[in-house]
């Protein structure tokens, strides 16, 4: 498929609150969508690492259309993708969709829901398709290259990815251009004392790094660092 | 004895919302709030803490905090040491599968035998901590 043909993707965060029955509701009627209603047109990513992500993370909302599910009135989701990305294309909580439904089981586990609770996930979810639908008619930027499926993984998916090289392996890293974009913009230059632990802290915020590998990996990022450096002068 | 709700333990898990790992992070914290130590465990929204909600950011400083991670992110522990909450054990779900080679937890949606197998040890290791901070019964 040409990029022309690529389908906008519309990015669904949900507040998945873990207190509260709703909190599941909307998480299970994100996965209803990303995996079974609108599969390759939803990217999600997790709300955690949205609100305490750095640029990368919080250009979610830049990059992509995005609808927001809140369990309740807090809108935690809501008021953390604003702040953090700016607006958003349409925002839900759950106790207003199921206003007149019938009323849900206060299951919080998987294991006890009842068939009203799937009912609600349905029909939640349902109004965040239609929505998705709507956020993507309307949509007239440009997006990057989605790194991975959907449903595969909803952490840091969108993002635009990058490689290093480390011990011989080539290694893709989800954000890495954004990190280093963060880090020029800091004026961190390539050949700091400090620019291998710093690049390394930040990626390992996002990517698993061993410990036996710490020193490979920081000298892999200052390398490509270096190298995105040069290309943008 | 009963726990006031004030005393109790905080039990947050991250919910990763891509990984079953996040799922299993999530119904191991119901399984001991709810299950195994309700008179002395309860949960938190992690959003609501990260949103910096007063009482949230009160009770995991006051509190004894047990987070659950389905990624090396450490969105829970790095979120609620952010806080300043008072963490007594970080438990990452990727280590629970270390006695399980091959199993088949199951998706992000939905868990597999296999995925409530691990996902119940999770919660049994998180009970005990839980009676340990409590008190009482020590594993």
């Amino acid at each position: 498929m040409s990029m022309a043909e690529e389908p906008i993707k519309v990015g669904i965060i949900s507040c998945a609150g873990e207190e509260i029955p709703e909190g599941t509701i909307s998480r299970l009627a994100v996965r209803r969508v990303l995996e079974h209603l609108r599969p390759g047109q939803t990217v999600s990513i997790c709300l955690p690492l949205f609100l305490a992500g750095n640029e990368g993370e919080r250009d979610f909302a830049r990059n992509f259309p995005t609808i927001i599910i809140d369990g309740c009135d807090k809108r935690c989701a809501q008021w953390g993708t604003e702040k953090h990305s700016g607006p958003v294309n349409a925002a839900f909580v759950v106790t207003e969709m199921l206003k007149g439904a019938p009323p849900l089981s206060g299951a919080r586990s998987g294991r006890d829901l009842t068939e009203a609770d799937l009912a609600a996930v349905e029909l939640v979810a349902e109004q965040l398709a239609a929505a998705l639908d709507q956020a993507a008619g309307t949509y007239t930027g440009s997006q990057p290259a989605a790194a991975g499926t959907s449903s595969a993984c909803g952490c840091a998916v969108g993002l635009p990815s990058g490689t290093i090289q480390v011990n011989g392996k080539t290694i893709e890293i989800a954000g890495l251009p954004l990190i280093f974009q963060q880090c020029q913009e800091d004026g961190l230059a390539a050949g700091s004392p400090d620019t291998p632990a710093r690049l390394l802290a930040v990626v390992r915020v996002y990517h698993a790094v061993d410990d036996s590998e710490e020193q490979a990996y920081a000298a892999a990022l200052v390398e490509a660092y270096r190298t995105s450096l040069a290309s943008d002068r | 004895m009963a726990e006031s709700a004030s005393s109790k333990v905080l039990v947050i898990p991250c919910s990763g919302i891509g990984k079953v790992h996040g799922l299993m992070a999530r119904e191991a914290t119901y399984r001991v709030v709810e299950g195994l130590e309700p008179e002395t465990s309860d949960t938190l929204c992690l959003a609501l803490l990260v949103k910096g909600d007063e009482e949230a950011v009160a009770a995991v400083r006051t509190r004894p905090c047990i987070t659950i991670d389905g990624c090396p992110k450490l969105c829970s522990y790095k979120n609620v040491q952010l806080a300043g909450g008072n963490i007594a054990e970080s438990v990452r779900v990727v280590d629970a599968f270390k006695g399980h080679k091959g199993a088949q937890p199951g998706t992000a949606t939905e868990l597999a035998g296999d995925g409530w197998t691990i996902t119940d040890e999770i919660a049994q290791q998180i009970a005990a901590r839980v009676r340990e901070l409590c008190g009482g019964e020590e594993q």
